[in-house]
């Protein structure tokens, strides 16, 4: 009986194996990528759009395969990457990697297996593919979180006259492009003497405790003059409790991603600043990298910074800002 | 209670009589320990935010006094069907979706009829009808599943909480419902009575006052509408829940079900009645958010699930069914939200928040506990 149970196991084993190897040996001139982003959000979901219109852009034949977990998280991104490469038909991967250490190994057999990794937002190891821990990677496309907190900083900076306190709304401890925000945003704010960060307090990415929060810390510190919500709901929570507190002309309230609901949070006079990133750029860029590097270019850049827009109500209707923001329909 | 008529006082010996004294004012104390408890709370949050600001800071102000009524009602909304379910023995751990599911409803219904030419008003009276809608019926669904096919209701509302999870990110696509009208933001964030402080001192009706600059600052909002409705939803909690028979069947299920099932209670229906009850307050603690908030987010309710569930065991609510009430709820939800709120006026780390807030509601459902213990000795 176990015999049994032990020869069915071994060669269902078999078959899967060799299952792989069928698929790749189908394979011919179509370039196969797969695209797996962090989570379900209009980041992401623009992302795709770029790689949509990088792929039906291609003269050449390319085959698109995506998947999305369903929570920032490597652990619920691990399981959809082993699967990924387990159809062994990929040759292409552009990973929005949910965190820079747990990554490393899966992606690092996935590399064996012969599949290329294209990084877009995030990296893995430091993000530096040609002198740092982590090279196998083909490139790094994307703006890091820490330079978009340094440029939240900068903005917020230059609004308020470089002199004041300022406060964060961060999501949960332990998300990496949140935290990396708002280390970012620390790190700049450094940079100006006369500014100083008094807390940063943690919502669980809850509108109604960034509010409750952000109400208490007007009342403790009534000279105020900035909050980083660290993304959109942070930032909505955070600018709430501003305008209920009588406070909006006195304390700027920036939020990070341009979202369409950020926006017309920023119309309403709730936020101040609107941090733009470039999804459509990554995504699109990412599959043009893989067509390229299929097409044997031996000259791809390592890392290409994809850059910031801020977002404020002056340009807002500026067709060259308005075109930052994330629109999915 | 019933014990002491039985007892024959004048056989009791002077110290039995002292210790019977002295049983009886702990077992007083224990009743009332949660509003104890939390008048504690903010004495020790008035002195301290006072003493280390050096008299800057102030705890007990009237406008705090409103940042935590409106801080407590979405997760007081949710601990008010949650308390009928767990009093009836039963759990829903379905409401933190079902919540963002009413949230989405409401929010498309309001800007895809308002997209049509419906005025603002009635849209939002059927926006909000529709969520209510959606609601009730996850609620229907986890209600059948657990009273017809006996299926525990854990697993259940758990099942029902992904399913509800998927459908709210389906409808909203992933994102947040923007586009809302203007008047369901004013509904959110205005409020009935309004005071402008500051030397003026004056108090509104309903409508909001005018004011600029300096006065804006000033201006308390007294009673959000969204305050003003969750307390409407608690009045009502309370009478169904202690004055009417379907308040004694649900003690009666969550203490013996065989007993209620002899005694003709129909456990099944009520059973029904009671989930759809419990998706209901979260359904409308989604309406409140897409108000407030301006726009309707899958994700509104998730976070608050355990917090709503932690809101109903500091009240005092037993997690075996049959034992609690619904101001115990509401104080177990003011307890959470005063504690949140002094911690950060305190200016106390983030991190040391988590426990701090960790340790107070196993002190808290301690001290619960040990009021069965005192009531048992006492009436032994």
């Amino acid at each position: 009986m176990s015999k049994r149970f032990l020869l069915l196991t071994l060669v269902g084993l078999l078959v899967l194996s060799i299952a792989p190897m069928l698929a790749v040996a189908q394979d011919d001139d179509t370039i196969t990528i797969g695209f797996l982003p962090g989570v379900v959000d209009p980041f992401y979901q623009v992302m795709e759009i770029g790689v949509r219109q990088a792929v039906e852009d291609s003269a050449l034949p390319v085959e698109l395969v995506v998947q999305i977990p369903e929570n920032f998280n490597p652990s619920v991104q691990t399981p959809i990457l082993d699967a990924l490469v387990a159809r062994g038909d990929l040759d292409y991967l552009i990973i929005a990697a949910t965190d820079k250490e747990q990554l490393i190994a899966p992606l690092q057999a996935a590399h064996d297996a012969g599949i290329e990794i294209i990084s877009v937002d995030t990296f893995i190891g430091d993000g530096d593919y040609v002198n740092g821990p982590v090279t196998f990677p083909l490139s790094y496309i994307g703006s890091d979180n820490v330079e978009g907190g340094r440029i939240a900083a900068e903005a917020l900076a230059e609004n308020v006259g470089g002199t004041g306190k300022v406060y964060i709304q961060n999501v949960t401890p332990g998300i990496s492009t949140t935290d990396q925000r708002a280390q970012g945003f620390r790190e700049g704010i450094a940079e100006f003497p006369d500014m100083e960060v008094v807390s940063e307090d943690f919502n669980n990415d809850d509108e109604n405790t960034s509010v409750q929060q952000t109400s208490a810390t007007l009342e403790r510190e009534s000279d105020l003059v900035g909050i980083f919500g660290t993304n959109v709901f942070s930032a909505n929570g955070a600018g709430i409790a501003v305008q209920n507190a009588g406070l909006s002309d006195a304390v700027d309230v920036i939020a990070f991603d341009a979202t369409t609901f950020a926006v017309e949070q920023l119309r309403a006079g709730v936020v101040s600043l609107v941090i733009a990133q470039k999804p459509f750029d990554m995504g699109y860029l990412a599959v043009q990298f893989a067509i390229a590097h299929n097409q044997g270019v031996s000259s791809l850049p390592k890392r290409v910074p994809t850059g910031y827009a801020v977002i404020d109500i002056e340009n807002v209707d500026d067709p060259e800002v308005a075109r930052f923001i994330y629109q999915v329909e | 209670m019933a014990l002491e008529s039985q007892t024959d006082v004048s056989t009791l010996t002077a110290t039995q009589q002292s210790v019977r004294a002295q049983r009886h004012v702990l077992l007083t104390l224990s009743r009332v320990w949660a509003w104890v408890f939390l008048i504690a709370l903010i004495v020790f949050f008035s002195l301290s935010v006072s003493i280390t600001s050096e008299g800057d800071v102030n705890f007990l102000t009237l406008r705090n006094s409103q940042n935590i009524l409106i801080a407590i009602t979405p997760v007081l909304l949710m601990g008010l069907g949650q308390t009928f379910v767990i009093i009836a023995g039963g759990i829903d751990l379905s409401v933190g979706w079902v919540m963002g599911l009413s949230s989405v409803i409401s929010a498309l219904l309001a800007r895809d009829l308002v997209a049509r030419g419906i005025d603002p008003t009635p849209a939002i009276f059927l926006a909000f009808a529709g969520g209510i809608a959606a609601s009730g019926m996850v609620g229907l669904i986890n209600g059948l599943i657990i009273a017809r096919l006996k299926v525990p209701p854990f697993i259940v509302t758990l099942g029902v909480s992904f399913i509800v999870r998927g459908v709210a990110l389906l409808f909203s696509g992933g994102q947040t419902v923007a586009g809302l009208p203007t008047q369901l933001r004013d509904f959110g964030n205005e409020s009935l009575l309004y005071w402008v402080g500051g030397g003026a001192n004056q108090l509104h009706f309903l409508r909001r006052p005018e004011v600029t600059g300096e006065q804006l600052r000033a201006l308390d909002r007294i009673l959000g509408w969204p305050v003003v409705i969750t307390a409407i939803v608690v009045a009502i909690a309370i009478f169904l829940l202690h004055k009417t028979q379907f308040g004694r069947h649900t003690y009666a299920i969550g203490g013996n079900k065989e007993a209620a099932l002899r005694a003709g209670v129909p456990v099944d229906r009520h059973t029904i009645l009671l989930y759809v009850m419990s998706a209901v307050t979260a359904g409308i603690a989604g309406l409140l958010h897409s108000a407030r908030f301006s726009g309707g987010s899958p994700t509104a309710g998730d976070p608050l699930l355990l917090g709503s569930i932690a809101a109903v065991v500091i009240g005092g609510v037993s997690l075996f069914g049959g034992v609690g009430q619904i101001s115990g709820t509401v104080i177990g939800a003011l307890i959470i939200a005063v504690l949140q709120t002094g911690l950060v006026m305190l200016g106390v780390e983030a991190f040391w928040q988590f426990i701090v807030v960790g340790s107070v509601v196993i002190l808290a459902v301690l001290i619960d506990q040990s009021r069965d213990l005192i009531i048992g000795r006492a009436e032994s």
